[in-house]
Order: structure tokens, then C-alpha cells, then sequence
């Protein structure tokens, strides 16, 4: 061996042994493995029940659908999200129960419930599943759904790779689970420290699972930017320009051109980890040699880059969201796509921010000072353009303007905040401390509010039916009520000097801004409830709420410009492209028929199980590193070379669909679409009637009226 | 439509209000340090600070307005006249990208200046008040432990743990180090962040302007005993300075490199009720042991420190109420 | 001013592509792999500042200073082996043009070989190294320097099996779409790896001998 290793090894089983099987002896792991264990249990009852594994297997998990990978991408992302929460209240309660001297302990711990070490994992947890695991997939998701339709494309560059993509991403989620418990997750935060996170400080197998979680889904990240670009730069629809692309498709190109440059920085600022961790270099050590401003450095090369891979996508979602509802045109598109573009720019040369107090020179401050400021003027222009698309406009505050508007807000707060901390001299009174949370928190509620505006947005073009508003409206207030509880005590505690990741808080004079934030919890906790009571009342009765193409009456892109939910092949016939807001314009000019008719045959790629496979290996490759069980590993990879060579040989990948078949599809739509004009339910309340005159030309219905799963998407 | 509007409305004062509430009260309350400075450099950042947010609510108050304004009046039924094709106003185009960039123009040069005021590279105000005072200033080395600040005083040849006692308004520099992982010092409010780094030393610097005691903490997380690494700043008078020094100097213990050694193991003061005190300490600590990380010495953490931490505490104190420590 | 001020007439416009051919999949499949080769080559930036970060006297403690042990005159038998290579390649490629599939057989079955008698060379010299007690355990910087090189050796891995197994592609399927973009996408992937190596020889060995 090449390291000194703490604790037992063996070939067998690496360092895994009874004492690592967290679940049997931590008392709180045993209640939550006992609950996933049984919501497990169901999940899988009920899909036997039902008779579903071979529909689960055919339709889902061997799919190279873009559609049906993205729903599962924001699956995986919602999940996560859960577990995020579920860290976020621990840590909170924690930090609720420690407060002063004089605070009792529980479980073992010396105040509150939790120790050091426990919560360590849970804050790292936290941060690394909402940022990679939560926000990221999420994102991902949209833009793998919404990207190609909007482009009048049928498909994208290489469903295969977006499929192992996926893949890889659930992988490492799924690491991250088990590390709850078969052993126990990094303990140092989620961006990692070095030298911490060498062996001689995290001598256990935490800081591993977080590496090779991180890596698993970095290189899906990669392959997933790798076929975006490619998508949206070879497979736009004829006729769509560079200047017709709609912006969110603008966003997704500016944001994947960031995460295809700055994601490898990331894997080699790991791979080094894991090289000093099981080969016994140099390169972070404090002795020897090394230097631990590397990993600083490489780490937030990436890392800040990456803030804004998930925030373009954002504002790409509210500059889709914002012209619809205001019944108007985006103001300034150029502007907005060249504010993108630099946005993406400006953030590679911002890294050291993150670091000011690292003792560098103030001229070396100052520079990025500045450079920092800098990326605040394209966002400015971002929020005045909202604005002024709002101005002259007609405002319909449904729930995905609300979430819009609420992200616009929250970026104001967030931005303002975020040039506090580019003035480095406050940077240096409160860096690595929860200012910076607080700031930081606004932010990714700026993501999480355009996410649930994009849900509730394009939720019915995928589904055919729109989500219920009441509930939806409770959910949304009381995310308000919970963000202004927990955020503006933590702001106050960010001027009062109060540092990150505490697990007992010395002070007592800072008890009540605590005990208010634990109220925002409260708060959150209930708009969970109402989140789901709006999922499940909306899943009820969607046969009232069934919609047309034009789900909202009011939207302006080429996805409206098919029929809801999407068919497999997204467009029978490939729109030819004339304006910049395609349907607006069609819309405007009376050309809204959607059914042309005279059919071609459709060219798919077919569906496959060796992503999924793959996915697997490269799982149980990264649990056999993170054990060192080196055969577990040899074989692994030895599996996944033999998988993708024998692929490679496969040249029966494609399909073909015939015209008839084409027209069967497209009729059982137009059918299902009569049908809600028969019974009298308008597609859209109030708004203009631009989804009932695409189906009221429609010839009668020929078949039945059948609504069978398999062609649904 | 008209009654979610309201609910907005509703919501959105309520917030304000309460928003604004906390926050006046938050900033008068006990402990919310950052808004009292009581030192130099701590004062010229809080200067700063005032400026910064000042400008930048200019800007961003008009804003929030004009938003509020737009989506009140061009709403649905409201009283703004629908144009729906306008999309685009070079005027507009103008103004929008001009503000941003005046803006952070001048916070850029504000940004630069104080930076350069208490950047502890380059603290122009410690050096102005150095030359004003003509006093010499007082040398501390610092040398974070897992988890235990220890300040030697070189020039007195004592050292004291978790406790910085410094004399009011005599510049204070700093020399930091670590022994393990990197930890951030920050009084905060005398002074800033700086970074404390294992095999490296970096400087920092401070005046304070008044007695009292103030409350200082590692800032970046250097495991678990984090959140007990926080000592008390105890600014005193000249006199009072020198009779403290000489009351430490008095006591017995002292510290060699081989009781440097057994000092820095890994060890969370939890429940600590005194803390060492050294009389004595063998000159050339500082660099003696910023010399042996940088040739690879490690004191480790026990893995049993970590997985079990439980148990592990347990022990602590039993070691504690001996004596050990 | 209307967004849709530039838009086509609407009475003449044509709303539906009829007769659609669909995307190019060659020429997107090797836009992809330039994609992919721009993240390699971010990697491969990454590595060399760090390479470049941990190069100062103190990365060197405990070894030896690279002019003591780096041995240009290997360095420059593996350039030979290796760009030999790419020539050989890239007279498959020729031969792919013309359409004979004895000629690119052969040629890329000499590139594979060139490229083991890189990877021997590149082998039989860390050893060397090893042996004397120099190794990527010793320090920073010796740490990032194997680091460099053997991720680039890797790579050469990598090439050679993807020429094997494009032999027997070519002799499965003969040049169908999917074997001559792959064909193409490998010529990319094995002259990268000979533009990455004038960056390893100048920074690695030629600064080591300088150093
Ligand atoms: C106007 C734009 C922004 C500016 C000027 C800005 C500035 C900063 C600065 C200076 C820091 C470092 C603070 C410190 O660690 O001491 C920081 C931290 C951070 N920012 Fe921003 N930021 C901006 C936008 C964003 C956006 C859009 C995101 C998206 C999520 C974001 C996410 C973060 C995160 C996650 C951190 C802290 C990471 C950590 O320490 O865990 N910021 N920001
Ligand atoms: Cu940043």
C-alpha cells in the first residue's frame, strides 16, 4: 500500500467491515433507514402490483427519449432536493438547540443532538446534493426537454451519451444515499478543504464518497454539455437563425459552453485529491512540497464558473416565463443574449473571490474586486430588460409569473448582496461567514423559484394538463414567508460576524435570530405539505384542466407549436422557421394549423439498456475506489471498456416510423384535443384564444378516443 | 385574477414590514459585532461598508420601485396602455447598460481604495498610525492548533492559549501559522479575516481604540472542533499590559519544541474551564514549527475521534475532570 | 420598433420543412468530438498549471532537481515514435479518401505499432526513474510532473485499442457512416495527443533541463 491507512483493510471486502454499517448502530440513521427501507419496499410492491416493470423497463429506463431522460433528470433532482431539505432542518435544529454554554446535550452530543463530526456530514451533504445533485440535474432536465422542441428538432446530437449522462448522475446520487449508511459522508463542507481532506485529518471513507460522487457527476455533466452544444449549433430547425433562437435556448448554449470548459478543471481538481489520497502524492499536502492554494485554485476556476452554469438557465427560464405572462415581447433580446455571453465571460476571471482573505497582495485583490463588480452589470441589464418587458405589457399573475417575479426580487436582493462581498474589504470581515450563506442562498432561491416557474410553465406541454393553482398558490406564498424567516435573521447574523458551519453557537445573544430562522423552517416545512397536496390534487383532476398545444394562450416559442403532451418525435412534420417568436408570429398572421398532414417517415434512434448498464458499473467502480475493494474496481472497469467496445460494434441502433403510424399519433392528439372542446372546458380562462383555433379546424375525429399510456410524451 | 393580485400586495408589505422591523432591530441589538467597530483598521472597514451599501441603494431602491410600479400598472385590467410589438429603445438600451456600469465604476474605486487602506499586506492605517504614534509595535505569533489558538508573545517570551491580551492603542502585527489545516483569525470588531495556513505564515495587523473584550473565532472549517475554537480579546491599558506580562511571566509552566509536540495534538476544548498559560517559551517556536510541516510532520486525527465521536467525547472529559489537559 | 420587423411575409412564408433531410450526423458527430477534445484540453490545462504552480524550489524538497534526472534524449526518441504515428495515420486517412481499405488497414496498423513503441519507451524510462527512487510519492512537484506524463500515456492507450478495434470495424462493416466518422473523430484524437506532447516535451522536459 501507498498510504498509511487508519483502520481495518481486507481484499475481501476493502475497508467495509460490521462496524461501517451505520444504519445498525446510529439511532437516527436506524429510524431513517427503516423508513427509506419501507418507502423502498412500496415502491417496488406497487410497481409489481401493478404489473409495470417491463412498461418501467421499455418505456423509461431504456429510453434515449430526450424528453422522458429530462423528467427523469428533474425525478432525480426532486428527490435530492428532499434529502436537501432534510439536511437543511438538522443543521437548523442543531443550531437552534446549541446556543450558549448552558445548552443541553441529547444523543450523546454536548449540546444539541448532533456532534462535530455529524454534522459536518450533514452541512457537506447539504451543499453538494442541492448544488450537484439538486439544482444541476434540475436544470439539466429543462434544458434536455425544452431545448430541442424549442428548436424544432426531433431528437438531439447523441441520445445515447445523454442517456449515460443521466445515468451517470444517478450514480452518483445514489452514492451519496448510501453514504447515510454503509459508512459516512465528507465532513468538511462542500467545496472541501485541503489539507482536511487528506488522510491525516479525514482519515475515513467520507471525503471519498464525496469525491467520487462529485466526479460521477461531473463527467455526466460534460457529456451532457458536450450534446446540448451540439444539438442547438447542428439541429436547428430551417430557418432559424442565429438571431430567431429563443432565449432560453441562448441561455442553455451560453450556460453548457461554461460547464464543457470549467467541469474538467473540476476533475482534475479531485482526481489530485484522490491521487494524494490513495497514491500518496504531493500535490495539496502542507509538507513535501505540495500547495494547498492549488485546490483553491482549481476548485473555484470551476466553482465560480459554475454558480453561473446554473444561474444562466434561470434567467433563460424567467425570460421565457416573463414575455408570455406580460403578453409581450422580451425587451432587448439582443441585449440579453450579449448580458448571457458576458456573464459566462466575466465569470473566469472572478475565482479568487472566494478567497480574498488567503493573503494575497491588494493589487491582487483589487483585480478581482473589480472583475468581480463586473459581472454585475450584465445583470443589471438583465433586471432592467424584465422590467421594461413587463412595461407596456398586460401582466397575468399566474403561478409561473409568480415564480418569476419572485426570482426576479430575490436577484435583486442576491446581487446587491453578492457586490457587498465583491468589495473585498467587507469580504474580509465576513468571508466564510454566513453573510456570504445568506448571499448565497438568494441566489440559488433565484434557481429554485425559476425551476418551480419552469415546472408549472412547461409542465402541461409535457403532460397535456395543467397543475392546479390553489394549492400551488399556498405552496408559493409560504416559500415567501419561509425565505423572508429564515433569510433576513440571517443576514442580520452575517453583520453581526457569526461564521459558517458551527455546530454550537457560543453566543446567546444570537439565540433569537436562530429561533427565528427555525421558524422559516416551520414555514418551509408546511410549503412542502402544500407542494404536495398541489402534485396530488393536480394529478386527480387533471381531466378538468386537460390543454391544448398553446397550453397558456399566450406563449411565443416553437415548443407551443406542438401538441401537448409532445409525441416521441416531437414534431410530425420539422416547422420551418420565420420569426423570432415563430408561434407569436403565426398567431398574429392567422397561420396557427398544426396539422399539415401528408406525413413522412420519421428516423428515431432506438432504445437501448447499455447506458443504464454502464451507469451501474461506473457505480459499483466508484463504491469499490471509495472501499478500496480493488477487485470490485479491476472488474468494474474492466466491465465498462468490454460494454463500450461491444457497443460500439451495434449497428442496429436505429428506427424508423412510418407515415401511417405518424398520423395514427397525430390523430389520437387531435382526438383527445376535440374532446375538451366538446366538453365545453376552455383551454385557457381569460387569455386569448390562440390554442382553440389551433384544434378548431380540426376535421372530426376518425378513431377513438383512446388514451392509452404507451404513446403518451 | 384581482384577488391574487391583492394577495401579492398583501404579502409583499407584510414582508417589507417585517424585514425592515428585524433589521432595525437587529442592528441596535447586543452582538451584532460587524456594525460596532471598535479598532482602526475594523472602523475604516465599516467606513467602507456604509459607503458601499449607501451607493448601491440608490441604485437599487429606484429599481425596486420601478419594478413594483411596472408590474402594478401593466397588469392585466390595469391602466397601462398595451403595446405588445414594442421590444426594443436604444435610449432605453442606453440608460440600462449605462447605470450598471457607472455604478460599479465608482464602487470599483472605492473598492480599490479600501483595499488598499486595511489589506494586511498593505494596512495604510496601521502605518499612519504607527508613524503618528511612534510607538514601537507589539509582536504576537499566532499558531493555530487543531483546535486551540496559541498566541506567543516573542518579544516577552510567554505564550497563552484561546487569550489574546493586547494593550489599547499600541499597533498590534500579527504572524500566523498552522500546525494542521488552514484556519481563518478574525476579530470581528478589531480586524478582519485573514488566513492561517499550515507551512506558511501569513501577517495581519491591529489597533484597538478602546479597553474591553471582544470576542475573536477561526473562521474557515477546520473540523470538528471548530465551533470551540473561539478566544477573548482582552484590550487593557499600557500599565495594566505590562503588569499582566509580567504576572504570566511568573508562572512555572513552560514550552519547549517537545512540549510543542504533545501541545498541538488533536484536542476539542469542550468544557474547558482554564486554559494553559506558559511563563516560559522556547524562542524560535514560530518558525520551528512552520519549518517541520513544510518538511511533512502531521499531527493526525485519530480515526476513532471521528467515527466515534461519542464515545470519544466521553473520554475527553473524563481526562479533563483528571487533570490531563 | 416589432420584434417581427425582419420576419418573412406571411402570405409566401413556408411553415413546415417538407422533404427534410435531418442534421448532418457526420459532420455533428465530429463537431461533438471537438467539443469533447476541448474539454480533454481542458484537463490538460488544469494539469499544467498546476505543473507550473508546483515548480518552485520548495515543491522539490526531498528530490532531486529536474535537470538531475530529466533525460531529453528519451524525449526525443518518443517524439519521433510519435509523430510518426501521426503520419502513418494520416496516410490512413489518404487511403480512407481514396477508398482503399487494404491501404488504411495497413497504415493504422502501423500507427498502432509506433504508438507502442512510444508507450515502450515512455515505460522502460519511468521505470528507469523509479527505480532510482524518483516517484510521484517523493513530491509536489514530481507529483504533477508523472501526473503529466502518465496521463498523457494513458491517452496513447486509449488510441492504440481504438485503432484495434477500428480494424476490425473496417473489417466487419467496411466504411460505413459510423466507421468512417469514428475514423475521423480517432484522427483528431491521436494529432491532439501529438499537440498536447510538444507541450510536455517544452514544458516538461526542456524546462527540466533548463531548471
Ligand atoms: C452579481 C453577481 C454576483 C456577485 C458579485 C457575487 C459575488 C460573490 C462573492 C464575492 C463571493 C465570495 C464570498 C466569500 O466566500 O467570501 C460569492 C460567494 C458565492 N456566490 Fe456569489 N456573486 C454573484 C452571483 C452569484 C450567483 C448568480 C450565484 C448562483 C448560485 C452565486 C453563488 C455563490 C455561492 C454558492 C457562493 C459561496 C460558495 C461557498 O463559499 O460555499 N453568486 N459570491
Ligand atoms: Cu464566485
Amino acid at each position: 500500500m501507498l498510504v498509511h491507512l487508519q483502520g481495518s483493510w481486507s481484499p475481501a471486502l476493502g475497508r467495509l467491515c460490521m462496524k461501517q454499517l451505520a444504519f445498525l448502530h446510529v439511532p437516527i440513521l436506524e429510524y431513517t433507514f427503516a423508513v427509506v427501507a419501507l418507502l423502498g419496499l412500496a415502491a417496488v410492491g406497487a410497481v409489481t402490483y401493478f404489473g409495470k416493470w417491463k412498461y418501467l423497463w421499455r418505456e423509461w429506463l431504456t429510453t434515449v427519449d430526450h424528453k422522458r431522460i429530462g423528467i427523469m433528470y428533474i425525478i432525480i433532482g426532486l428527490v435530492m432536493l428532499l434529502r436537501g431539505f432534510a439536511d437543511a432542518v438538522m443543521i437548523r435544529l442543531q443550531q437552534d438547540m446549541a446556543i450558549g454554554p448552558h445548552s443541553p446535550g441529547y444523543m450523546g452530543a454536548v449540546h444539541g443532538y448532533l456532534t462535530p463530526f455529524h454534522i459536518g456530514q450533514i452541512f457537506s451533504a447539504h451543499g453538494m446534493i442541492m448544488i450537484v445533485f439538486a439544482a444541476t440535474p434540475l436544470l439539466v432536465g429543462l434544458m434536455n426537454i425544452i431545448v430541442p422542441i424549442q428548436i424544432g428538432a426531433r431528437d438531439m446530437a447523441y441520445p445515447y451519451l445523454n442517456a449515460l449522462g443521466l445515468w451517470l448522475t444517478g450514480g452518483g446520487a445514489a452514492l451519496v444515499m448510501l453514504s447515510l449508511f454503509i459508512g459516512n459522508f465528507a465532513h468538511g463542507g462542500w467545496y472541501g478543504f485541503l489539507p482536511y481532506f487528506e488522510l491525516p485529518y479525514s482519515p475515513g471513507v467520507g471525503v471519498d464518497y464525496w469525491m467520487w460522487a462529485f466526479q460521477l457527476s461531473a463527467i455526466g455533466t460534460s457529456l451532457g454539455s458536450i450534446n446540448l452544444i451540439a444539438t442547438i449549433v447542428k439541429m436547428r430547425a430551417p430557418g432559424m437563425t442565429w438571431m430567431r433562437l429563443p432565449i432560453f435556448t441562448w441561455a442553455s448554449l451560453s450556460t453548457n459552453l461554461i460547464a464543457l470548459t470549467s467541469f474538467p478543471v473540476l476533475m482534475v481538481a479531485l482526481a489530485l485529491v484522490g491521487m494524494d489520497r490513495y497514491l500518496g502524492t504531493h500535490f495539496y499536502t502542507a509538507g513535501m512540497g505540495g500547495n494547498l492554494m492549488l485546490y483553491n485554485d482549481l476548485f473555484w476556476i470551476w466553482g465560480h464558473p459554475e454558480v453561473y452554469f446554473l444561474i444562466l438557465p434561470a434567467f433563460g427560464i424567467m425570460s421565457e416565463i416573463i414575455p408570455t405572462f406580460s403578453e409581450k415581447t422580451l425587451f432587448g433580446y439582443a441585449t440579453m443574449v450579449i448580458a448571457s455571453f458576458a456573464i459566462g465571460g466575466v465569470s473566469w476571471g472572478v475565482w479568487l473571490h472566494h478567497f480574498f482573505t488567503m493573503a494575497a497582495a491588494p493589487s491582487v485583490n483589487s483585480f478581482y474586486s473589480i472583475t468581480t463588480m463586473l459581472v454585475g452589470i450584465p445583470t443589471g441589464v438583465k433586471i432592467f430588460n424584465w422590467i421594461f418587458t413587463m412595461y407596456r405589457g398586460r401582466v397575468r399573475f399566474e403561478l409561473p409569473m409568480m415564480w418569476a417575479l419572485l426570482a426576479l426580487s430575490l436577484l435583486i436582493v442576491g446581487g446587491m448582496t453578492g457586490m457587498m462581498n465583491a468589495f473585498a474589504s467587507n469580504d474580509y470581515m465576513w468571508h466564510n461567514g454566513i453573510f456570504v450563506v445568506a448571499h448565497f442562498h438568494m441566489m440559488v432561491l433565484v434557481i429554485a423559484s425559476s425551476i418551480f416557474g419552469a415546472v408549472e410553465y412547461w409542465f402541461p406541454k409535457l403532460f397535456g394538463f395543467k397543475l392546479e393553482q390553489k394549492w400551488g398558490k399556498w405552496f408559493f406564498w409560504f416559500m415567501v414567508l419561509g425565505t423572508g424567516f429564515v433569510f433576513v435573521p440571517m443576514f442580520i447574523l452575517g453583520l453581526a460576524g457569526m461564521t459558517r458551519r458551527l455546530d454550537y453557537i457560543p453566543y446567546t445573544a444570537w439565540g433569537p435570530y436562530l429561533h427565528l430562522e427555525m421558524v422559516g423552517i416551520g414555514l418551509y416545512g408546511a410549503a412542502l405539505l402544500f407542494f404536495l397536496a398541489h402534485l396530488y390534487v393536480s394529478l386527480r383532476d387533471r381531466e378538468s384542466r386537460r390543454v391544448g398545444a398553446d397550453a397558456w394562450g399566450t406563449g411565443r416559442s416553437v415548443e407551443w407549436m406542438t401538441h401537448s403532451p409532445v409525441p416521441s418525435y416531437n414534431f410530425a412534420l420539422i416547422p420551418h422557421i420565420n420569426a423570432r417568436d415563430e408561434w407569436a408570429w403565426r398567431k398574429d398572421n392567422g397561420l396557427t394549423e398544426l396539422h399539415p398532414g401528408d406525413y413522412e417517415p420519421i428516423h428515431m434512434p432506438k432504445n437501448t439498456g447499455v447506458p443504464l448498464v454502464l451507469g451501474a458499473f461506473f457505480f459499483t467502480l466508484a463504491f469499490g475506489l471509495t472501499w478500496r475493494i480493488w477487485w470490485l474496481t479491476a472488474l468494474s472497469t474492466a466491465a465498462i471498456v468490454i460494454m463500450i467496445i461491444v457497443r460500439s460494434f451495434d449497428t442496429d441502433t436505429d428506427m424508423t416510423i412510418p407515415p401511417n403510424e405518424v398520423e395514427r399519433t397525430e390523430k389520437r392528439r387531435s382526438d383527445r384535443a376535440s374532446d375538451f372542446i366538446a366538453t365545453g372546458v376552455p383551454p385557457y380562462a381569460g387569455g386569448p384564444v390562440g390554442t382553440a383555433t389551433a384544434y378548431q379546424r380540426l376535421p372530426e375525429p376518425a378513431g377513438g378516443t383512446g388514451a392509452s399510456s404507451g404513446g403518451r410524451l | 385574477m384581482k384577488n391574487s393580485w391583492k394577495k401579492v400586495r398583501h404579502g409583499a408589505t407584510l414582508l417589507a414590514v417585517g424585514a425592515l422591523g428585524l433589521f432595525l432591530s437587529g442592528c441596535s441589538a447586543r452582538g451584532i459585532y460587524l456594525m460596532h467597530p471598535e479598532g482602526a483598521i475594523s472602523k475604516t472597514s465599516f467606513h467602507y461598508f456604509l459607503l458601499d451599501v449607501g451607493i448601491m441603494l440608490l441604485i437599487i431602491v429606484p429599481t425596486t420601485l420601478l419594478a413594483i410600479w411596472a408590474t402594478m400598472r401593466y397588469r392585466k385590467g390595469g391602466h397601462g396602455a398595451y403595446q405588445p410589438q414594442w421590444s426594443h429603445s436604444t435610449a432605453i438600451e442606453i440608460v440600462v447598460w449605462g447605470i450598471p456600469l457607472i455604478t460599479v465604476g465608482v464602487l470599483s474605486y472605492l473598492s480599490v481604495k479600501a483595499i488598499y487602506a486595511v489589506n494586511p499586506y498593505n494596512p495604510e492605517v496601521i502605518a499612519k498610525a504607527e508613524k503618528k504614534a511612534g510607538s514601537t509595535p507589539l509582536e504576537v505569533d499566532v499558531i493555530a492548533t487543531d483546535w486551540r489558538w496559541l498566541f506567543v508573545y516573542p518579544q516577552q517570551h510567554i505564550a497563552t492559549t484561546n487569550q489574546l491580551v493586547v494593550p489599547r492603542g499600541i499597533p498590534v502585527r500579527f504572524r500566523l501559522t498552522s500546525t494542521s489545516v488552514v484556519n481563518d483569525f478574525i476579530i470581528p470588531q478589531l480586524v478582519g479575516m485573514i488566513d492561517v495556513m499550515p507551512g506558511m505564515r501569513t501577517k495581519q495587523a491591529l489597533i484597538a481604540d478602546h479597553r474591553g473584550n471582544y470576542l475573536g473565532f477561526s473562521a474557515d472549517y477546520s473540523g470538528a472542533g471548530l465551533s470551540w475554537m473561539h478566544f477573548n480579546t482582552h484590550v487593557v491599558g499600557k500599565r495594566k499590559f505590562q503588569a499582566w506580562v509580567s504576572s504570566i511571566q511568573k508562572t512555572p509552566q513552560s514550552l519547549s519544541y517537545k512540549g510543542f509536540n504533545r501541545f498541538a495534538r488533536p484536542y476539542i476544548p469542550v468544557g474547558q474551564k482554564t486554559q494553559p498559560i506558559f511563563g516560559h517559551v522556547k524562542p524560535g517556536l514560530f518558525d520551528f514549527v512552520v519549518r517541520e510541516v513544510m518538511r511533512g510532520k502531521t499531527w493526525n486525527t485519530p480515526m476513532n475521534m471521528t467515527e466515534n465521536m461519542v464515545a470519544y467525547l466521553k473520554k475527553q472529559s473524563k481526562l479533563q475532570k483528571e487533570g490531563y489537559y | 420598433m416589432s420584434a417581427h420587423s425582419t420576419a418573412v411575409d406571411p402570405k409566401s412564408a413556408s411553415l413546415w420543412a417538407r422533404h427534410y433531410p435531418g442534421h448532418d450526423v457526420i459532420g455533428t458527430r465530429t463537431f461533438g468530438f471537438w467539443l469533447y477534445m476541448l474539454t480533454d484540453a481542458m484537463v490538460y490545462a488544469a494539469l499544467f498549471a498546476s505543473l507550473v504552480v508546483l515548480s518552485h524550489a520548495s515543491n522539490m524538497v526531498g528530490g532531486p532537481a529536474p535537470s538531475e534526472f530529466i533525460n531529453p534524449r528519451v524525449a526525443y526518441e518518443e517524439t519521433i515514435a510519435l509523430f510518426a504515428s501521426v503520419l502513418t495515420y494520416g496516410l490512413a486517412m489518404v487511403s480512407l479518401k481514396k477508398g482503399s481499405r487494404r491501404g488504411v488497414t495497413g497504415w493504422i496498423l502501423l500507427s498502432a505499432l509506433l504508438g507502442l513503441v512510444y508507450l515502450g519507451l515512455s515505460v522502460a524510462d519511468n521505470v528507469n526513474l523509479f527505480q532510482h527512487g524518483i516517484t510521484p510519492q517523493t513530491n509536489g512537484f514530481l507529483s504533477a510532473f508523472f501526473a503529466i506524463i502518465i496521463y498523457h500515456a494513458v491517452h496513447i492507450v486509449v488510441g492504440v485499442a481504438w485503432m484495434l478495434v477500428m480494424l476490425l470495424q473496417i473489417a466487419k462493416e467496411g466504411f460505413s457512416q459510423n466507421v468512417v466518422y469514428r475514423l475521423i473523430n480517432l484522427r483528431l484524437f491521436w494529432h491532439f495527443q501529438a499537440v498536447i506532447w510538444v507541450f510536455v516535451f517544452v514544458f516538461v522536459y526542456l524546462q527540466g533541463v533548463v531548471l
